[in-house]
């Protein structure tokens, strides 16, 4: 693949362009799903490819093709140049990353994982299932196992010639619970780059316990109520919060409520966020990034305060500052289908010392959020969204699952007003984090 | 293409399946993205694949290949028939796929300029134009974007049953971001416009001042408050009338979530779930909209669904599949991303139907409210029967009259109940915009819309 990636590189030189990257992947997936307890769909799919990225007088053409073929890759080189040259010139593309050795890392790939046979796939899904079906109130389990592998060879204009091979192994279920007319599902996901056996038990346990938790239901009255955070709402909103607002090129084009906060106060002391590709079996690990940047640890926030923003080589040129490595070729096994973009890579909310326990004794009157699928308006910094699956607290304890309410909260007051951090952290959407609570945040209610 | 599909289709069931089916395709697209008046990506896409289900007993096996010759096809032929057995030897839930009619049928659908035969400076030019207009729009829009798609693709759908569907597909889709900034507030607005078709949606009015719209939506976002939380009465325009009727009811009447035991209406087929007089619709049949295809990716016919009718559930999207299981016929509501992707159940042009209010009537009957305008996203877990919407802007009504401009409100409701709580329904009937609905890791493109309705009881989030 280093071969065809260099050949690439060369052809696209010789039109004339300034810069340039290819990268030559080769994926497969192997992907067994549950519907209803029953075994639904087995699949398997194989996904070779090239994306080839071009730069002329800073003007960035992209083009890719299905497979290896030399001569399709030959004319999307072509197709790329052309695009490049087609384009508007941009004085603040400086380079692409430097020639460097790529970081040895471990815990990218796992043998065990790129061996997994169907059967074995199929397997671990039924496990999954019987776990988060055992109990009479589950009429229904859904589910999902898939075990990805995926080689690449990435090659710069500048020399930066790197391969590594990844694997992912995912988990998914979401268990639905009836009683009489009321209907609850509860949901769970795990992903790693290996193969971890526990994570079927904890992940079916878990979407069970939730689905029969929320056949209790209640209203809440509209108000400002302190919020627990579990860490799969903390995990799909920080992504976004933290990932998206500190995304430099949203910075610098002053689009995101973090512009202008760098060396500023945006939390409480204790509050600590760093982006580190170098975690071992992190999903988002990475031996170097998608522009050829060896991986790094960059801290984000330190005691509350923002350190820095994620840059990818465009970025960091315009400022004459190193790139942090936050080139993103796209989730863990990389695609060749789009030019790279800012990402995190495995984002990390420092632990604090607070149990789950501890902050359910605290929290007289409030609400445990467990999952929402809402996004910040990263321009103005506001979050209001449906907590999809929450629950009332009520002097110390964890009651009714709640139904029909938003929570709002500006992510500046909301990173201020965080009063208990939990000591142990788990990874939800790229994000490894414990649980948070939160001491006022505003609740829109049906009650 | 049809030739290799013949002997991949036979080796499948020469290797043990009961039914098989394929999608081969072949695409090429453009992709353009402006950002501050300059190009940030100019991409080209070249796809060809095949991807080929298999059906054993209740169980299927899929494989997917972006090598399209005959050796390669035939090979994931055979082992998508191996997946299906290794699935179907736990498969609990048994079921056949009931024989269909064999169609045998090429498609073109309507496109006066095909993308590919556009230079790519023309929709440069295009992109360039919107952004500019963008920044000339007044002085404090301070950033913005400009997006042009296209995309064509030749697919042949295949299967057992002796169906030969070839389709010639093109799409096109343009977006405008602003970002406008007044004394340290910012605030975004977008627009967009999308067909089934080619390069000539870009001549049409409302494309050539896409860009406008987006900064004027910024500009008037910067003079609003955030929304205060509450339940309140709203009076929803005909995009997110649109999105209530995809989000909050849509996908729970998609057959797959019955079958999973995972939607609050399985079992309510012929009661009443809605005001009456309301009625909801799914259709793929309305030509050049987002939403539009003439037959769907199992090669069955697309049809006009009515889901509710004067307020009684009336029936579900259905595929082969679950139409079986169910012992009806299918209606044509399967769709896939790619080749790479299984056809999964997906709505195409969602709407609520017309009634006889006139728009402003629905307004002046509102004592306290919100007026809800432009949608951004949404999501629904029919499981749970809860949906939430996010909207661009509201507005307060206060005894009839439209007042105070909000940011932000984000609504949210209960399947079973939001339709009974529409008070009056207007007779101003519009399909919304373009947009892509994303199910089970695949985006489909889509459209939805309805005249301006009025919700009692909305739950609208807001930081106030």
């Amino acid at each position: 693949m280093l071969g065809l990636a260099d050949k690439a590189v060369l052809h696209a030189m010789a039109f004339g362009v300034t810069d340039c990257d290819v990268l030559v992947s080769q994926s497969k997936y192997t992907t067994v799903e549950i519907e209803k307890g029953s075994v639904k769909q087995a699949s398997l799919s194989s996904d070779p490819g090239v994306g080839i990225r071009v730069f002329k007088n800073g003007s960035s053409g992209f083009a890719y093709c299905t497979g290896h073929d030399r001569r399709a890759v030959l004319r999307a080189v072509e197709l790329a140049t052309a695009f490049a040259k087609a384009g508007t010139p941009d004085p603040d593309f400086k380079s692409l990353p430097d020639k460097s050795a790529p970081r040895r890392l471990n815990g990218l790939f796992e043998a065990r994982l790129h061996e997994l046979g169907p059967d074995e796939v199929v397997a671990l899904v039924m496990e999954l299932a019987e776990v988060a079906g055992d109990d009479k109130r589950i009429a229904s389990v859904n589910a999902a196992v898939n075990a990805s592998v995926g080689e690449v060879a990435l090659v710069n204009s500048n020399g930066f010639r790197g391969t590594q091979r990844m694997t992912s192994f995912d988990i998914f279920a979401e268990a639905v619970a009836r009683s009489g007319t009321r209907m609850f599902s509860g949901y769970d996901a795990f992903s790693s780059r290996k193969l971890d056996h526990k994570s079927v038990q904890t992940v079916g346990l878990s979407a069970k316990e939730h689905a029969i938790m929320g056949l209790d239901q209640t209203k809440i009255e509209t108000g400002d109520y302190p919020v627990i955070l579990d860490p799969l709402g903390a995990g799909f909103l920080f992504a976004m919060a933290i990932g998206g607002g500190a995304n430099a090129d949203s910075v610098q084009r002053g689009r995101s409520y973090l512009a202008g906060k760098l060396e500023t106060r945006l939390g409480v002391e204790g509050f600590n966020v760093h982006d580190d590709p170098t975690l071992a079996w992190g999903n988002g690990s990475t031996a170097f990034d998608g522009e050829g940047t060896p991986a790094r640890k960059r801290i984000l926030i330190e005691n509350g305060i923002l350190r820095s923003y994620l840059h990818d080589s465009y970025t960091a040129g315009k400022e004459s500052i190193k790139s942090t490595g936050n080139s993103s070729r796209g989730g863990s096994i990389w695609s060749y289908r789009h030019p790279p973009v800012i990402s995190i890579s495995n984002l990390v909310v420092g632990k604090g010392d607070s149990s789950f326990d501890e902050m359910l004794k605290e929290t007289k009157d409030g609400v445990y959020l467990r999952v929402t699928f809402d996004y910040p308006n990263l321009a103005t910094g506001e979050f209001s969204g449906l907590m999809m699956e929450s629950y009332r607290v009520k002097k110390g304890e964890l009651g009714p699952a709640v139904r029909q309410a938003t929570m709002g909260i500006s992510l500046p007051e909301l990173f201020a007003s965080i009063d208990m951090i939990g000591d142990r952290s788990r990874d939800a959407f790229g994000v490894r984090t414990p649980h948070l609570r939160v001491s006022k945040a505003r609740i829109a209610g049906s009650g | 293409l049809q030739d290799i599909a013949q002997k991949a289709i036979d080796r499948a069931l020469k290797s043990g399946a009961e039914f098989a089916d394929l999608r081969i395709e072949s695409a090429s697209g453009t992709n353009i993205v402006v950002m501050d008046g300059k190009t940030k990506t100019v991409t080209s896409q070249i796809e060809s694949g095949c991807g080929i289900r298999a059906f054993i007993g209740g169980a299927w096996g899929f494989a997917a290949t972006n090598t399209p010759t005959q050796s390669s096809v035939v090979a994931a032929a055979q082992s998508a028939a191996k997946m299906a057995r290794v699935a179907q030897k736990k498969a609990k839930i048994k079921f056949a796929i009931e024989q269909q009619r064999a169609e045998v049928k090429f498609e073109k659908y309507a496109c006066k300029e095909p993308p590919s035969e556009i230079p790519v400076e023309d929709k440069l030019s295009y992109a360039l134009s919107q952004d500019r207009a963008m920044k000339d729009r007044d002085s404090r829009v301070s950033s913005t974007n400009s997006r042009y798609d296209d995309f064509e693709v030749k697919r042949v759908v295949a299967n057992s049953f002796g169906t030969i569907i070839t389709t010639y597909e093109t799409w096109t889709l343009a977006a405008c971001s602003a970002w406008a900034r007044s004394e340290g507030i910012m605030q975004r607005g977008h627009a967009s416009v999308g067909n089934v078709g080619g390069c000539e949606l870009m001549k049409e009015e409302e494309s050539q001042r896409l860009g406008q719209s987006a900064a004027d939506q910024a500009l008037r976002l910067l003079e609003s408050k955030p929304v205060p939380a509450g339940k309140f009465t709203c009076v929803l325009d005909n995009k997110m009338t649109g999105m209530l009727a995809h989000e909050a009811f849509g996908h729970a009447c998609e057959a797959d979530a019955i079958l999973a035991g995972a939607s609050v209406l399985e079992g309510r087929i012929g009661q009443s779930v809605a005001a009456e007089g309301l009625s909801l619709v799914d259709d793929p049949t309305l030509e050049r909209t987002f939403g539009y295809f003439g037959y769907d990716w199992e090669g069955i016919r697309a049809k006009r669904h009515v889901l509710i009718e004067n307020g009684t559930l009336k029936g579900f999207l259905h595929n082969l599949e679950s139409s079986s299981r169910m012992r009806i016929k299918p209606n044509g509501s399967s769709r896939a991303q790619t080749y790479q992707n299984t056809p999964i159940i997906r709505m195409s042009n969602t709407y609520i139907g017309p009634g006889d209010w006139k728009k402003d009537e629905v307004i002046e009957e509102v004592r306290r409210g919100m007026l809800i305008q432009g949608n951004q996203y949404g999501y629904v877990e029919p499981a749970k029967g809860q949906f939430m919407f996010k909207c661009d802007e509201a507005y307060e009504i206060k005894d009839g009259i439209v007042g105070q401009r909000y940011r932000d409100a984000s609504l949210s409701g209960v399947i079973l109940e939001v339709l009974k709580n529409v008070r009056s329904v207007g007779n101003d009937f519009k399909l919304g915009d373009p947009g892509y609905c994303g199910k089970g890791g695949q985006s489909a493109r889509t459209t939805d819309g309805g005249p301006h309705i009025c919700v009692d009881h909305v739950v609208v989030g807001g930081l106030a």
